[in-house]
């Protein structure tokens, strides 16, 4: 049964004609998607068989014994809680860091604001193997290799100059006269940024969280120049243990794969409605 | 600007100031100057002046790792711009389900280089991978994709094919930045699906694609350090795989030659640079032409 | 050139109908005014002529053409959009000629009838220019030109005025006159201001709710509104409504014939026929000078008359006036239905 329109409802529905973009868009769904089912069905294969003669799906016998093993031969689970230790730390401070500089960017004048914009651009340019080594050095100066410190360190500059940029350009958008009123209401700097800048800003910080928790959990680079000692590895660092132990044995590198990839994925998945369909709040 | 709010402002920022000065513009230009020197860490450097920009010249592994970074670009760079904008396209009207696949697209870039590397270790693996497997199920042909140099070349490209997460939301961006009144007066107006392509759509995400295309381009230059490192370990033979980033990698951390990677990595951005002006001098040219 | 016929049009999305029934009839050369409120259904109902959009119930015909399920491009009709939708990358000239170029007219061609139609709107100097480097009245131009270009059979604008200033919008509504004055094709014309519906109609179609409430010449829609919906909405100020209680409806004296008596009513009585001098008191709460007129805002017990008069009546605001109207200029309605009796 159908109501007349309310008077004054500005109406816009977009008719959700998907039709013929099903076809292809399945298509690619589904190729995108198979190298991750591979990695979960073959994590499930018994090792030690002689290979398969199909590209089978679902591997027949099925075991469950690779993630044990893989556990057991290289402490998976210490790698894994490191993995999750590191980033518990950096994506906070990423966050903390990048919204403080984006914040405190777009309240300055516009020539001071176009100046670090400008400085942040180039070093975006800069490539990471420029980096490598006198960080390295910097680092065992201080005597601060074979720590975690190096890898949290980059989240001073929210780990990257990007970020800080996102959140510069965020902040820039909110109306000025927000800022206006918590002045009067004798709010500081941080305060204003607290309460006023940071809830309207979410999504980015959603965005920025998800990116920043990608980036750190993958990161090899550094955790392998920088750490020695097996019970500071990282997940990455343990997989390539991992490989280096057991090189044939693929069901059981693939089950440290799904390990490695699960946590990331599954956060993906909550956050994803804020990426891939609001994009037009933040474009 | 008052004084207390002056001094909230660089307290905000100081974190990313020496952030930056300490990890990025101080070890950039250290890296620099060092590439005039000859350095292993333990002894005092040594200068050398060009000498080591010399000794890249000859050396053949160098000269090697600049060609394949070159290839691996011409390859990747392309054809990951198209599958963005072929996604982007595709994906940029809401429909039911639309969600799903836009995440679908998403999905492998996500995944932790190491674990993605694994993967494709098994996957191209010449006797049982899967895909091999599945090419000779239907008589196609089953190249060494570990051990054939170009094979294994291609393989690196074809794991750099699955990761366009980040162009395609760009893309996505672009495209449903146009407003949609532009597209239903082309309706009216009588305009093909192909025209409106040709002279509305692509024209006017051109900005964003050329972006697109300098960001790749840099970051290609850069990236393929982890399959490069644990897939082919830089083989097959002869170094059909060690890309630049992988070079310098060895030169510095297992060779213990830094200057030398450093003069490495100085070319590797000067280089990066002359491509991406050039790719914008060409892009300007055809602007021209074509009237966007 | 061509007339258009709606017959039955409805459209639904999902639970709420934007249209209903719409029965419409435009004759050839015909500039039809279609007003009413936001949401009353009218943009919906040119983008389904258009062919933007498919109509949920009834049938679309171009001169002796069904459309209903024809595309857009084949239905020779040209839109003027609201924003104007101008290729930003393009030049004049190209956004003119898009729709020619689109369907393979030579360019040699395509130069010519663009360069006459901008002749004809009055943009020939701004050819060469890019959209931003435009105002919104030369846009405007633009958009018009673009949509003349190819000769259609039924002109569609959708609020084509809304962006412009005050002023401006005044001076193109007499060019859109004398265009289609020249022109002779068919135009439907969608607008939320029912003074610019007023002015520039042949004939005025007012929608509410998404339902056809009257159609006809301006004068007939001004002077007998077929119900409420029409008397408040059409023209400014809206006309005084009041409940009619024991032959008065406030401070006027209403005469209710026999035939309707004992029915609840209510009473209309628009702002200039509000005569000054005789009748009962009320108090001048507000007066708004405007030039050339005067609007007073009257108190009468809890309600507020307005009435429209010359320049120099201007009472003090507290002091009393008194009112009255002519018999002739009461309109009444059924208090339920709000029809006009």
């Amino acid at each position: 049964m159908a109501r007349p329109s309310l008077p004054g409802a500005r109406r816009r529905p977009r008719p959700e004609r998907g039709g013929w973009r099903h076809i292809p868009a399945l298509a690619l769904a589904l190729v995108f998607c198979l190298p991750l089912v591979y990695m979960v069905a073959g994590s499930f294969r018994k090792a030690g068989l002689p290979p398969p003669r199909t590209p089978e799906l679902l591997p027949s016998p099925i075991a469950f014994d690779n993630y044990e093993r893989a556990f057991e031969l290289v402490d998976l689970g210490r790698h894994l809680l490191n993995s999750i230790a590191v980033a518990a730390i950096a994506v906070p401070l990423t966050i903390l860091f990048a919204s403080w500089a984006g914040f405190a960017i777009s309240r300055l004048p516009r020539r001071a604001a176009a100046a670090l914009v400008g400085i942040s651009l180039v070093a975006l340019m800069v490539p990471a193997t420029a980096l490598l080594v006198p960080r390295f050095a910097l680092f065992k100066t201080l005597g601060l290799t074979d720590t975690w410190i190096p890898l949290i360190a980059p989240s001073l500059l929210g780990t990257s100059p990007f970020y800080v940029l996102l959140y510069a350009w965020s902040f820039r958008r909110l109306p000025g006269d927000l800022f206006e009123a918590s002045r009067l209401e004798g709010l500081g700097v941080l305060g204003t940024w607290w309460r006023v800048g940071m809830p309207l800003v979410r999504p980015v910080t959603v965005a920025v969280a998800v990116l920043a928790f990608v980036f750190t959990w993958s990161n090899f680079l550094d955790p392998l120049i920088y750490l020695f000692d097996p019970d500071k590895y990282t997940l990455p660092l343990g997989l390539r243990s991992l490989a280096q132990l057991d090189r044939q044995n693929f069901p059981l590198l693939l089950a440290g794969a799904v390990v490695a990839t699960a946590p990331v994925i599954l956060a993906f998945l909550y956050v994803q409605r804020f990426f891939l369909q609001e994009h037009r709040e933040l474009g | 600007m008052r004084d207390p709010e002056r001094r909230g402002i660089a307290l905000l920022l100081a974190p990313y100031l020496i952030g930056i000065t300490a990890l990025i513009v101080v070890p950039a230009a250290i890296t620099f100057a060092m590439s005039l020197f000859e350095y292993d860490l333990i002894r005092s450097p040594n200068f050398r002046g060009l000498g080591n920009f010399r000794e890249l010249w000859h050396d053949d592994v160098f000269r090697t790792s600049v060609r394949n970074s070159l290839w691996f670009i011409a390859f990747a760079v392309p054809l990951r711009l198209l599958g963005a904008l072929a996604l982007a396209l595709l994906l940029h009207r809401r429909f039911r389900g639309v969600a799903a696949y836009r995440t679908a697209g998403y999905l492998p870039t996500i995944v932790p280089d190491v674990a993605y590397a694994l993967l494709w270790l098994w996957i191209f693996n010449p006797l049982y991978g899967p895909l091999n497997l599945a090419l000779g199920a239907v008589s196609g042909p089953t190249p060494a994709w570990l051990t054939d140099p170009r094979a294994a070349q291609a393989a690196i490209v074809i794991m750099s094919l699955f990761q366009i997460g980040e162009g395609f939301v760009v893309a996505l961006a672009a495209r449903q930045a146009i407003p949609g009144e532009l597209f239903e007066l082309s309706r009216v107006e009588g305009a093909s699906p192909l025209y409106v392509l040709r002279r509305i759509t692509l024209p006017l995400m051109a900005p964003v694609l050329l972006l697109l295309l300098a960001r790749d381009t840099i970051f290609s230059f850069q990236a393929n350090f982890v399959p490069a490192l644990l897939v082919t370990e830089g083989g097959p033979p002869l170094y059909a795989t060690t890309y630049l980033p992988l070079f310098v990698y060895r030169t510095g951390f297992e060779y213990l030659r830094y200057g030398y990677a450093a003069a490495a990595t100085l070319t590797m951005f000067a280089l990066t640079a002359a491509i991406v002006y050039a790719q914008y001098r060409i892009v300007r040219r055809w602007r021209r032409a074509f009237s966007f | 050139m061509a007339s258009l016929v709606l017959t039955g049009v409805g459209k639904r999305y999902g639970e709420v109908e934007a249209l209903r029934g719409l029965n419409l009839e435009v004759g050839e050369g015909e500039l039809l005014a279609l007003v009413g409120p936001s949401g009353s259904g009218k943009t919906t109902a040119l983008r389904i002529v258009a062919g933007l959009e498919q109509p949920s119930a009834g049938s679309v015909r171009i001169g002796a053409r069904d459309v209903t399920r024809v595309p857009p491009a084949a239905r020779n009709v040209s839109m003027v959009f609201q924003s104007y939708a101008l290729f930003p990358h393009l030049s004049v000239a190209e956004n003119v000629g898009f729709g020619l170029r689109a369907r393979r007219v030579s360019k040699g061609e395509a130069g010519q009838r663009v360069r006459a139609a901008a002749e004809i709107v009055g943009c020939s100097s701004l050819l060469e220019r890019k959209p931003h480097e435009l105002s919104g009245g030369e846009r405007q131009r633009v958009a018009l030109a673009r949509a003349l270009v190819r000769e259609p059979d039924l002109f569609l604008l959708d609020e084509p005025l809304s962006n412009l200033d005050a002023q401006l919008r005044v001076q193109m509504r007499a060019e859109l006159k004398r265009l289609h004055q020249r022109l002779e094709t068919t135009m439907i014309y969608v607008t939320h201001d029912q003074y610019e519906a007023l002015t520039l109609g042949d004939r005025v179609a007012v929608l509410g709710d998404g339902v056809l409430q009257q159609v006809g010449p301006p004068e007939e829609v001004y002077d007998r509104p077929i119900n409420r919906f029409v008397a408040a909405f059409v023209g400014t100020p809206a006309m005084n409504l009041l409940p009619v209680e024991g032959g008065r409806a406030g401070p006027f004296a209403v005469r209710v014939p026999a035939s309707l008596a004992g029915r609840a009513l209510e009473a209309g009585v628009r702002p200039e026929h509000v005569q000054l001098g005789t009748g009962d008191s009320v108090e001048v709460q507000l007066v708004e000078s405007a030039g050339s007129e005067t609007f007073l805002h009257l108190g009468w017990r809890e309600r507020t008359i307005v009435a429209r008069t010359g320049a120099g009546v201007r009472p003090a605001v507290g002091s009393s006036v008194t009112v009255s109207v002519a018999p002739g200029h009461v309109r009444l309605f059924d208090a339920e239905s709000g029809s006009a009796l």
